[in-house]
């Protein structure tokens, strides 16, 4: 197993010229192949392209971080596009550097490349004359959206027209929900054409596939038909709240999706009351209630997902994650059975584990598509 | 209490996670074993913990120990800590796990105790929703194998619970059979009971990541298949080294030797991955009748080749990692006299129009430096020289070699120019290993095909034929080694790569063992 991250020969910011751009890579490699200090031959490694899209020097920093761990599962060429469309000088620089895996002994090390694209004011309607041609000829390419809502200028048409998968992460979207909504419309209007992946929607799967277990049973599966009421509860005063917001409503598009519920309208009282969506199911109205919750030092990580299906044979199921963040104690209780417990492992994924997958898997995902869908609906009403 | 109307699950369509079983229930017959602790219980935990078992995965431990539940479920809580190489594991999940283990004291041929099991398992249906799916686990030594299948099928558990609706399958452990007949012997008990498409024979080795990679590697790549044949490949050697004696396993080793322990098996697995046809699709069958097809398709060896294509060998005293090791004769419950083999060469040749001629050497030993597994294809050198200067020693063939265990991955050698002003050439290798290049650890086999065969797919699990071919293939052999008793067996130092009979097997032919 590969140990340290080291980052070799970060290079200096200068103005972007491909050609320089490549010959300063070339010339890392040789660097890193003949360092004296270095027992292991290096081995340059690539399965993509990683496209990052970043707004500030802050985040660019931050996300070079997490490009150095990313390689480790993903070899890949990363660049990162850092965009000030505000500056008033305009100006595009870009540097060079690679991540260099330490490893045990014996072993090669592997590296991969990183550039990094800073462009100013009106240079970034050149931004795409630069990254293209430093894309590896031949694997796909990701575009990794690590900025707030998904809006991409037109002067990124150039750069959609040849990625394969647009990485978002709706837990970093504005509060409002509307962007979810631009963002269903977005879906529809490349469906087929771009992948697209929703790093939120990727850190509820392990949920969604924890609900999908309760019901494989024969004898459990009929309180799917006849559920009646769904709860999500997560914390009030949480810095994840827009976190848990988007994924407490995608969640609601995914069993609605899935199970063939109408949307019907929401509710709402008062701030202070929980917010109630009414679906229409085959059995009859389903409510989904999304409950926000007090919890003393709020973390965002407390999760709770109850569903029940009432009626002559009435049925619990419930899901939920404590403040300790890593074990959720899923609850079955249906008539003639004893209450049927488990504890499973659920950790709040990082975004570089959630990423690391998303890459490794690059496979449309309709059923986000559909979820996304009925959100957008939610969320108009 | 709901209908029991059998619907597809909606929720379950599109995740894109590992793949989940349908609910079910394992009963594990040698449970107070080393591998049911060691291997088992940890495997199913890590798959239990990750979500990747149904909810209400429920275990059933039978062994002749006498143990009531609570302390046989302490014993799997305490090989869990003990054996999985995981950080500090959390009580919860342990504990919650221990919900679903069960124990019931059998000595395997008491009917009543088949009676008890089943009692149970209609109860955990009920209780934890195992919907009458059971897979029963044949961990005991190999002995018992007919008694509890017998009894499985006289207590009506060997047939699905609800026909069309439940599975029910058996996982039997290696070794099936210690010779060909006793192998076909097993077979018909275990037929007549199950059909053959619920019996699963374990060989932990096919469910080693590097073992599928090869199939992805060879029907995945377009590069490959084009020469992989005998037009540019000379030969292939399977090496299976052991750095480790008999350890406490002396009684079990005199009766089985090398060949039963691994060649019969293991080698003879990965040389039918290596050599067979690509199948139509990567389906149980599909694969399974290729695998069958290149095995039948193997030379055996007449009596007369016996001494000259194989070597038998039996380590001596020697140095091993540092520190000085017996002989197998000085080893515990082994015999003084013992002409039971530690190691073992054989040649093999193929006889259809993808091998003909080429020839396959295996390898296998205890006490050998160290522990690997290694599947080296050496292709043809170069027609013609064409470089000036440079001798046909200094352009070493390509060779792909494929690393099973333990840094599973796969490299290639081709040659390369030095940097200067003259032509001098230098073989270079270019490595893809799991560990660096997808920087997760692979599954472990057990994890790997204890999931495979609680969905179904019995691809990377042995068929009654290719078992009876592989004894067919090494039968003659044993029979030949023990009539000449100790005559022929050569000895090795422990901690040398085997002994000198088994180099000059390969270089009577011009050749070299790969250096792994």
């Amino acid at each position: 197993m590969a140990g340290l991250i080291e980052p070799i020969g970060l290079g200096e910011p200068r103005p972007a010229n491909v050609a320089e751009l490549e010959s300063e890579l070339s010339a890392l490699w040789r660097r890193a192949a003949e360092d004296p200090a270095a027992e292991n031959a290096v081995t340059r490694a690539c399965t993509l392209t990683l496209l990052i899209y970043v707004e500030s020097d802050e985040a660019a920093y931050e996300v070079t971080n997490l490009v150095a761990e990313v390689t480790r599962q993903n070899p890949c060429r990363a660049v990162i596009m850092m965009l000030e469309p505000e500056a008033t000088t305009a100006g595009m620089e870009a540097w060079v550097s690679a991540h260099c895996h330490l490893p045990v002994a014996g072993e090669k090390q592997v590296c991969s490349e990183q550039i990094t694209i800073r462009a100013r004011g009106e240079a970034g309607q050149g931004l795409a004359s630069v990254v293209l041609p430093l894309a590896v000829s031949g694997l796909p390419i990701f575009l990794w959206w690590r900025a707030g809502d998904f809006s991409p200028p037109p002067y990124f048409d150039e750069i959609l027209r040849v990625t394969q998968h647009v990485i978002v992460d709706t837990a970093r979207f504005s509060p409002s929900g509307r962007h979810l909504q631009d963002l269903a419309a977005w879906v529809q209007r490349f469906s087929g054409k771009i992948q697209l992946t929703d790093l939120n929607w990727s850190r509820i799967t392990p949920w969604r596939q924890l609900i999908a277990q309760c019901f494989d049973s024969p004898d459990r599966r009929p309180y799917l038909d006849r559920l009646s009421e769904v709860r999500i509860e997560y914390e009030q005063d949480s810095v994840r709240l827009v976190t848990q917001r988007a994924q407490g409503l995608l969640l609601t598009g995914w069993l609605a999706s899935r199970l063939g519920w109408d949307f019907l309208r929401s509710e709402r009282r008062d701030e202070a009351q929980p917010r109630v969506f009414y679906f229409k199911s085959a059995a009859g109205t389903v409510k989904v209630v999304r409950n926000l919750k007090r919890v003393d030092n709020a973390c965002g990580v407390c999760f709770t997902i109850e569903l029940r299906a009432e009626g002559a044979s009435a049925a619990r199921f419930s899901f939920q994650r404590g403040p300790d963040g890593k074990v959720v104690r899923t609850l079955a209780e249906v008539p003639g059975s004893l209450p049927m417990g488990r504890s499973v492992r659920l950790e709040v994924l990082d975004e570089v584990e959630i990423l690391n997958e998303e890459l490794k898997l690059g496979v449309r995902d309709r059923l986000y598509e559909e979820a996304l869908s009925v959100v957008a609906r939610m969320i108009a009403s | 209490m709901a209908d029991t109307t059998t619907l597809s699950n909606p929720l379950r369509e599109g995740i894109r996670i590992h793949r989940t079983p349908d609910p079910c229930a394992m009963v594990i017959f040698g449970a107070s074993g080393d591998l049911t602790k060691r291997k088992l219980i940890p495997a199913l935990f890590y798959l239990a913990r990750e979500r990747m078992l149904p909810a209400g995965f429920s275990v059933i431990g039978c062994a002749r120990t006498r143990a009531t539940e609570p302390s046989f479920r302490t014993e799997m809580g305490q090989a869990i800590k003990k054996y999985l190489k995981l950080a500090a594991e959390s009580d919860a999940f342990v504990e919650s796990f221990g919900e679903g283990i069960y124990y019931v004291a059998d000595d395997f041929s008491d009917p009543a105790a088949y009676e008890q099991l089943k009692t149970l398992l209609d109860r955990l249906d009920r209780e934890r929703g195992t919907a009458g799916n059971r897979l029963f686990y044949l961990a005991t030594p190999p002995s018992f194998f007919p008694v509890i299948v017998k009894h499985l099928g006289a207590a009506g558990l060997a047939k699905p619970k609800l026909p069309e609706e439940s599975w029910t399958r058996i996982i039997i452990e290696k070794p099936f059979g210690r010779d060909l007949s006793s192998a076909r012997e097993l077979n018909r008990v275990v037929t007549e009971v199950f059909k053959e498409e619920q019996v699963y024979r374990i060989d932990h080795y096919l469910g080693k990541e590097t073992v599928q990679n090869l199939l992805v590697f060879r029907y995945a790549n377009g590069i490959f298949e084009p020469f992989w044949n005998r037009r540019y490949i000379n030969h292939v050697q399977l090496s299976v080294a052991e750095d480790l004696g008999v350890e406490d396993r002396g009684s079990y080793y005199e009766e089985a030797g090398l060949v039963r322990d691994m060649i019969q098996n293991h080698v003879l697995q990965l040389l039918s991955l290596v050599a067979m046809e690509p199948p139509a699709t990567f389906d149980a069958t599909s694969v399974r009748d290729e695998k069958a097809k290149l095995l039948r398709s193997i030379r055996p060896l007449s009596p007369d080749q016996i001494d000259e294509f194989t070597v038998r060998g039996q380590y001596a005293e020697g140095w091993v990692g540092g520190k000085k090791v017996p002989a197998y004769r000085a080893e515990p419950k082994v015999s003084p006299t013992s002409t039971t083999e530690t190691y073992a060469a054989l040649k093999f040749y193929i006889d259809n129009w993808r091998w003909a001629d080429v020839p396959f050497y295996l390898r296998s030993g205890k006490r050998l430096p160290k522990r690997v597994s290694e599947i080296s294809i050496q292709f043809r050198r170069v027609p013609h020289l064409l470089f000036k200067g440079v001798g046909t020693d200094g352009i070493e063939p390509n060779l792909l070699t494929v690393n099973v265990q333990p840094n599973e991955g796969i490299s290639l050698r081709f040659c390369a120019k030095l940097p200067g002003a003259t032509m001098q050439i230098r073989p270079v290798q270019m490595d893809f290993r799991y560990g660096e290049s997808f920087g997760a650890p692979p599954p472990t086999a057990y994890e790997t095909l204890l999931l495979d065969c609680m969905l179904g797919d019995a691809t990377l699990f042995n068929r009654s034929d290719a078992v009876e071919l592989s004894w067919e293939l090494v039968d003659p052999i044993l029979a030949h080694w023990r009539e000449q008793g100790a005559k022929g067996l050569a000895f090795y130092q422990a901690g040398s790569w085997g002994p000198a009979e088994a180099d000059a097997l390969i270089e009577h032919d011009g050749r070299q063992w790969h250096r792994v």
